[in-house]
């Protein structure tokens, strides 16, 4: 059925053979022109059919068609993807043929794990989202715009920063240290989704490969969630999939041209609110009265007494304006789709720019994509799916980093000067200075990509074809650093660094599909097998000490060193699939993977991953069909195994021991891993309930799913006493569970040829759980995460403050083993960094040639560590770091009630160091939010209009992005994940880019 | 046409098929290119000496930043001046056992334990011509000594500590082992010292282990064992070697291409095995973060020419916005990051002798010793008349004489005086606490009190 790419529903076949139906001798001709309620332009492509025959057309690309009526046929039954239904009883002559958008799913085809179902006989929990629905969203990849999108898919960006990182989890998050991120499948290829860029930038994860797709080629993507649905995809599908389909051309489509342009100026919405220089003098001086210094020699005294004058008289600098900047983004994108019976074709290039809000990051991608399909004869079609781009991201470092951009014009006191008497740059305590970062930051990274597939399909009977296909997914990326004498990582005479690193996917697959409808029932049946190998290389220099600035590159440099590394894996893997329906009522589903890796040792090697899916249309009962109430009535349930072996190392079942560790210049080598000959996949069981049900004529649909995911033999590093050598060694070892509800209600308000409008609103909520674990773990900055048993992933570590002392002014901390001290065994697990639900709302109205949306999402009860408070409300212990103005409120006499203790650099009072280490949770906050993600009014002249300009289609829009954010947050932005890069952490907020609000306005053009 | 094409899917399918079938083994046995399957590790020449040179690389590690910091941090004379907890705490003696800074510390200095056990357990059953009998001793001795330079550093920062003297294979090797004494500890330093003193050549190599280097550290242990007489004969041992002195300027010890004559055991460094202990120390104006700030107290003191003399060279002074700023610059080699890591020099040893000297009431000799060092640095001989003077003014000498190196917190531990210098009454802090994450994971360890 792999024709169905093309001609998408099975009726589509009958048009497609139309020709030969079309010289049955009769009389009537009727001609007709059927187009879009909404815009009124025509529609080519179109089905019609005329009802009890076999006799039909398909309409050309002015949306007309001409069809000879066979006797006693009257009724013609017109249909097109994405559009409803409709019948026109007809006598001959011509009709005029308007078709309603469809706004309800149940009839869509649904791309699933090769091959494609009718959502009608769908037991998997899977969801659809159109290309169309994100072609706006100004974001740099596809994945980000997601969000709010799907129940159960939680996605946030980690920063602000265009092309960076996105945390994304379908249904939670499975594992500990293999990967949590789903598996993406481009219309077949499996791609990398390995951040590649090389250059440390403050442990965030700098750059999220699926940028490389052009959003505005997407046809659409599914979304498949359920074991029944991934199990197919074996070792890969534990975390879900993504399936990307792009956009192809139309048989008997005439060549559409289209132009699409936005322009967009972005801001921080949101600013640090930093003490003014007196007020820090105000601060530091009391903070040393409180350490007992003596009052005649506070620091910010008359300068003839000594002193660095008095608070009155102190400067304030504004460093945060220097960094935070309008940023524009623009987005051009020019394609044609079209085709003939035997060849269609896609093609589109684009270019996209997107600086960051925050100097000195950009990231531009110039992308090209041609698709395209040939039938070579009636049983042997050929084609291809190659998209190309090149990416460019000018990259600063910022979050965990002290010359980062953010951090220095941050973390550095107000009252300091921005340079030097002698106008340099003037840098204070582990900081550089702001400004000098962003006049001559110099790092580069070009990443070139390649995703493609070709694809022979022989059509050895009517319902058997097989496919083969082959596929690349080649990576690459080519960084070039230099730091020059002007700032603090050039020192002392400048450093650079260069990488070339280059993942590379090559993957074959063979696929017999078979498919057969006999009376009331239907089998769907296809087995295949998949040879994937992956190899990832990086080449590194770095060079230090150049003659002069404008010598940047490593040619130059005095000491020259350089490094290099490759590895592999290889995955063998053999599958098959059946679906059995009866009348479209009763369906089951069941499939197996079987994988080989070469990861594990030799008698692990091998995971089976099967899963079973069942449906009932219970609409179809007649008791149910008599109540009158539904329109679609629907159980699904399904169970099944999926795997997962990313994440850890190519050689991870292996004792090893490495090379690098050298010493006077001599090769060394060192122990690097205990081997695990037992390793194996981890696994996940899942199983999902569902039931689909429309009513109100077709004006309510909704969905529900419940599942139950349980992770075991997790592929963990479990710790081993350090007097071995070693900190942890790789295991099958503990449990991770996920539960959870998901809940989509649409509702069709208004539906009729001038107005139509509908709202979509989502809601998941997944219960995380670390079921077993060999010992509690911890990691992140300062340990501030711990695994343990019982406990969510991304729990919070920390001492919890229960209040200041009012006498005294000190903080007060929960004795949680009661011995009367406060040690580490009084740190415990204050939160996390999930929400208890999220989904988002899209809403979409269209009167005439108007249409309007808005799409919200939001997140409930995730905790997010503020470091920037932590640093910043220090109660003088950080003698180079400014204050909050949160610091203002600290207690200052005996009575004052207030949760930020008296300042103090004391050790013994725990108020912000000591043992404490500041590691209080009066940082912990809640990262709740309800955000306007956009809001878009747009308007599509009338036809008549454009014809005169001779074009085809005009859209005019204006948008805003990210407009309002309703948060308890403090902080700038409660989407935020700076510690991307670090494993099992999420939501710190560290001196990290925010979402952008951003103003837009784009013009859609049919040529 | 249609022929060929079918030819070509066929092909395509058989193709395929092949490459299922038959590369299957290279698909799913990739040969890793980075790394050895550990029990290819020691061999030949080449892989033991490979090994060997590992060994090293592991005590580098945690001599270049972190066992200086515990060393010079917890005393009096640097402050913390960054914005990272886990120094702070060792700056204000707070430590806790969360502390990062001693995980990581502990983990590198059992990492080089193991290194040294594989070594010592794989060395001696390698058969190569290409491994001379004397080489293979050489290497053996230098595991064994570097093994002893561990477990000393291990006694003197937590205590008593397990002592695991086999490789591990799997996670169940050591299993049990539980914290031995202080004294079983140095007790295996002892003998570890013993073995390499007989197998280490008498060379004058100064940044691998040579014999003069397993008897200056053993000098420096029985000095913390207060077992004077045999300090004093160790320490006698390397002085009177004309391999030894005491270089004129102080700063020659610190001064490129270093492996003075001062040094008797030195890490050193490279541009591609950098040293970045320098960015910890320069103000940022100069390209560092300025962590470690030597307080006002030690400034006047090295400045002061009857105290620091030439030991002034291990201060600078830079303008930052109009202000004269004071930093260490005892690492100072910015552009070539070569700065060595100092761990036994010729002034330690004058100085341990002084001090087992006049433990044992050899006054006159004591004095001595004590007097070459300060009339190294230019500083007029000490007229310190009793013993209790003259150990007073070896402490005071070995503050302002190692003030930057890894020194002031252990002495004044060994030496007891940690609270009367410190203020530090609470005895139990004198040791650090074992890592709390290591307590969770091995069962057989057990906490220092206090933490």
């Amino acid at each position: 059925m792999k024709l169905s790419t093309l001609l998408t529903a099975p009726i589509a076949v009958v048009s497609f053979t139309s020709a030969s139906y079309a010289q049955i001798a009769s009389i009537q001709t009727v001609t007709g022109t059927v187009t879009d309620a909404t815009d009124r332009s025509p529609l080519p492509g179109v089905t019609v059919v005329v009802r009890g025959t076999t006799t039909g057309a398909s309409t050309d690309g002015n949306g007309q068609f001409s069809l000879v009526l066979p006797a006693g046929g009257n009724t013609l039954l017109i249909s097109a993807v994405g559009y409803q239904s409709q019948t026109v009883s007809v006598t001959g002559g011509a009709v005029n043929i308007a078709l309603q958008a469809d706004v309800k799913q149940l009839n869509e085809v649904v791309v699933t794990g090769y091959s494609e179902q009718n959502r009608k006989t769908l037991t998997s929990a899977i969801s659809s989202v159109k290309g169309d629905e994100l072609k706006d969203i100004p974001a740099a990849s596809p994945d980000q715009l997601l969000q709010g999108k799907a129940p159960g898919v939680q996605v946030s960006a980690n920063s602000g920063v265009p092309g960076g990182g996105i945390f994304i989890r379908i249904r939670g998050s499975n594992s500990v240290n293999a990967s949590n991120d789903p598996l993406y499948v481009v219309d077949g290829v499996f791609i990398n989704n390995t951040n590649l860029l090389a250059t440390g930038l403050g442990n965030q994860v700098s750059s999220n490969p699926l940028a490389d797709l052009n959003p505005q080629d997407i046809e659409n993507i599914e979304i498949l969630k359920d074991a029944n649905a991934t199990a197919i995809y074996g070792s890969r599908g534990a975390n879900g999939v993504v399936l990307i389909t792009t956009k192809r051309g139309k048989a008997g489509d005439k060549t559409r041209i289209t132009f699409n342009t936005y322009q967009a100026w972005s801001k921080a919405p949101k600013q640090y609110d930093l003490v003014s220089g007196s007020e820090l003098a105000t601060l530091e001086n009391e903070r040393f009265l409180n350490d007992g210094g003596n009052p005649t020699q506070v620091p910010y005294r008359p300068v003839d007494s000594g002193g660095r004058g008095l608070p009155e008289e102190q400067a304030t600098y504004d460093r945060l304006s220097d960094v935070f900047r309008t940023a524009r983004t623009q987005s051009y994108e020019l394609s044609a789709a079209g085709g003939s019976a035997k060849t269609q074709f896609y093609i589109g290039g684009g270019y996209f720019k997107q600086e960051s809000v925050a100097r000195p990051s950009s990231f531009d991608r110039f992308s090209l994509r041609v698709n395209l399909d040939n039938s070579v004869t009636d049983k042997l079609r050929i084609g291809t799916s190659t998209a190309l781009s090149r990416t460019h991201r000018n990259v600063s470092s910022n979050d965990n980093n002290p010359v980062g951009v953010i951090n220095s014009a941050l973390f550095t006191r107000s009252n300091l000067p921005k340079f030097n008497p002698d106008g340099s740059y003037a840098k204070y305590g582990s900081f550089d200075n702001a400004q000098a970062l962003i006049n001559n930051l110099n790092n580069d990274a070009v990443g070139s990509r390649v995703i493609s597939n070709v694809y022979g399909e022989y059509r050895f009977l009517k319902n058997l074809t097989l496919r083969s296909s082959w596929s690349i997914d080649f990576n690459d990326m080519y960084e070039n650093n230099f730091n020059n004498t002007l700032i603090l990582a050039g020192q002392p005479r400048g450093t650079a660094n260069s990488y070339l690193s280059r993942d590379i996917t090559l993957l074959n697959e063979q696929t017999l599909n078979y498919h057969v409808d006999f009376g009331d029932h239907s089998i769907q049946a296809v087995v295949g097998n998949t040879i994937q190998k992956n190899t990832f290389q990086r080449t590194s220099l770095a060079g230090q000490q150049f003659p002069s600035n404008d010598l940047t590159t490593i040619a130059s440099a005095a000491t020259q060193t350089g490094s290099s590394s490759r590895s592999q894996a290889g995955l063998l893997s053999y599958f098959g699939k059946a679906t059995y329906s009866f009348k479209q009522r009763y369906t089951a589903d069941v499939s197996v993977r079987a994988d080989a890796s070469s990861r594990f040792g030799q008698d692990n090697r091998w995971g089976y991953f099967p899963a079973v899916g069942l449906g009932w249309r219970l609409g179809e009962e007649s008791f149910i069909r008599d109540l009158n109430v539904f329109q679609e009535l629907k159980l699904r349930a399904s169970i099944g195994k999926t795997g997962n072996q990313a994440g850890i190392s190519d050689f991870a079942a292996l004792g090893l021991v490495q090379g690098g560790a050298n010493y006077l210049d001599l090769p060394g080598t060192a122990p690097l891993q205990l081997a695990n000959p037992n390793l194996s996949w981890e696994s996940t069981r899942q199983w999902n309930v569902g039931l689909d049900a429309t009513v109100l004529h077709n004006r309510l649909l909704l969905e529900l799913n419940y599942y139950d995911k349980y992770t075991s033999g997790l592929l963990l590093n479990v710790p081993v006493p350090r007097k071995t050598g070693f900190a942890s060694v790789v295991e099958n070892y503990g449990a991770v569970s996920n539960k959870g509800v998901e809940v989509q209600v649409t509702a069709n308000w208004v539906s009729n040829p001038a107005v139509q409008w509908s709202t979509t609103f989502n809601v998941a909520r997944n219960v995380n759980k670390i079921e077993k674990l060999a010992s509690p773990i911890t990691t992140g900055s300062r340990d501030i995460f711990r695994l343990e048993e019982g406990a969510p992933l991304y729990s919070f570590w920390l001492y919890h403050q229960t209040g200041v002392n009012r006498e005294s002014g000190d903080a007060e901390y929960q004795d949680v083993n009661g011995d009367g001290q406060i040690t580490v065994a009084d740190r415990k697990l204050v939160g996390n960094a999930w929400p208890n639900y999220f989904g988002g709302v899209t809403n979409s109205v269209t009167y005439k040639g108007f249409d309007f949306n808005f799409l919200l999402n939001f997140e409930q009860g995730a905790k997010i560590m503020n470091m920037n408070r932590f640093f910043l409300v220090h109660g003088g212990t950080q003698s180079n770091i400014g204050y909050l103005r949160e610091q203002l409120d600290r207690w200052q006499k005996p009575g004052d009630v207030t949760n930020i203790p008296r300042l103090t650099t004391n050790a013994t009072s725990n108020n912000y160091g000591g043992t404490v280490q500041n590691l209080s949770d009066r940082y912990l906050e809640d990262g709740s939010f309800l955000r306007l993600r956009t809001l878009t009014l747009g308007y599509s002249l009338p036809k008549a209009t454009v014809s005169k300009a001779h074009l085809n289609s005009l859209r005019v829009y204006v948008q805003a992005a990210n407009l309002f954010t309703i948060t308890p947050y403090s902080g700038l932005d409660p989407e935020v994940n700076s510690q991307s890069g670090v494993s099992n952490t999420k939501n710190f907020d560290w001196a990290t880019v925010p979402q952008p609000r951003t103003f837009q306005v784009g013009v859609t053009v049919g040529l | 046409m249609k022929q060929t094409i079918y030819r070509l899917l066929f092909a395509f399918q058989l193709t395929a098929a092949g490459l299922a079938f038959t590369s299957c083994n290279d698909l799913l046995e990739p040969t890793p290119v980075q790394q050895l399957s550990d029990d290819k590790a020691i061999t030949d020449a080449g892989s033991a000496r490979s090994a060997t040179i590992g060994v090293y690389d592991r005590v580098q590690a945690y001599y270049q930043l972190n066992w200086p910091v515990l060393g010079f941090l917890p005393g009096e004379d640097v402050r913390f001046n960054g914005t990272l907890n886990q120094f702070l705490q060792i700056d204000q003696n707070q430590l806790s056992a969360d502390n990062v800074l001693i995980t990581e510390a502990w983990t590198q200095m059992y990492q080089a334990v193991n290194g040294a056990n594989n070594v010592i357990a794989g060395v001696a059953g390698v058969s190569d011509p290409l491994l001379p009998a004397t080489e293979k001793d050489q290497l053996l001795g230098e595991a064994y000594f570097l093994r002893a330079l561990v477990y000393f550093d291990l006694g003197r920062g937590w205590g008593g500590v397990p002592l695991v003297l086999t490789p591990t294979r799997s996670k169940e090797n050591g299993q049990g082992i539980g914290r031995s004494t202080l004294a079983q500890t140095y007790d295996q330093v002892l003998a570890d010292l013993t073995q390499a003193e007989t197998l280490l050549p008498d060379a004058t190599t100064r940044n691998r282990a040579v014999k003069a280097s397993a008897r200056a550290l053993r000098a420096r242990l029985h000095l913390y064992r207060q077992q004077w007489a045999d300090a004093e004969t160790y320490a006698s041992q390397v002085i009177s070697s004309n391999n030894y002195r005491l270089v004129t300027p102080y700063r020659a010890i610190s001064t490129a291409p270093f492996l003075s004559q001062e040094s008797v055991f030195e890490l050193t460094f490279s541009n591609s095995d950098a040293n970045s202990m320098w960015n910890n120390w320069f103000p940022s104006a100069l390209g560092g973060q300025f962590n470690f700030q030597p307080v006002p107290a030690i400034i006047g003191l090295l400045n002061d020419p009857n105290v620091g003399g030439s030991r002034s060279a291990l201060l600078a002074t830079t303008t930052i916005a109009g202000a004269n700023v004071t930093y260490g610059n005892l690492y100072s080699r910015s552009a070539q990051r070569d700065d060595p890591s100092y761990v036994l020099r010729i002034a330690e040893q004058y100085l341990i002798r002084a001090e087992a000297r006049a433990r044992q009431g050899k006054l006159t000799q004591a004095l001595a010793d004590l007097n070459a060092v300060r009339a190294r640095a230019g500083v007029p001989a000490s007229t310190a008349a009793t013993a209790d003077q003259l150990l007073l003014a070896i402490e005071s000498e070995r503050r302002v004489e190692f003030a930057f190196e890894a020194d002031r917190w252990f002495d004044l531990v060994r030496t007891g005086r940690a609270g009367t210098v410190l203020g530090i009454t609470d005895q139990r802090r004198w040791v650090l606490p074992i890592p709390f994450n290591d307590l969770v994971a091995d069962p057989a360890l057990v906490q220092n009190p206090g933490y």
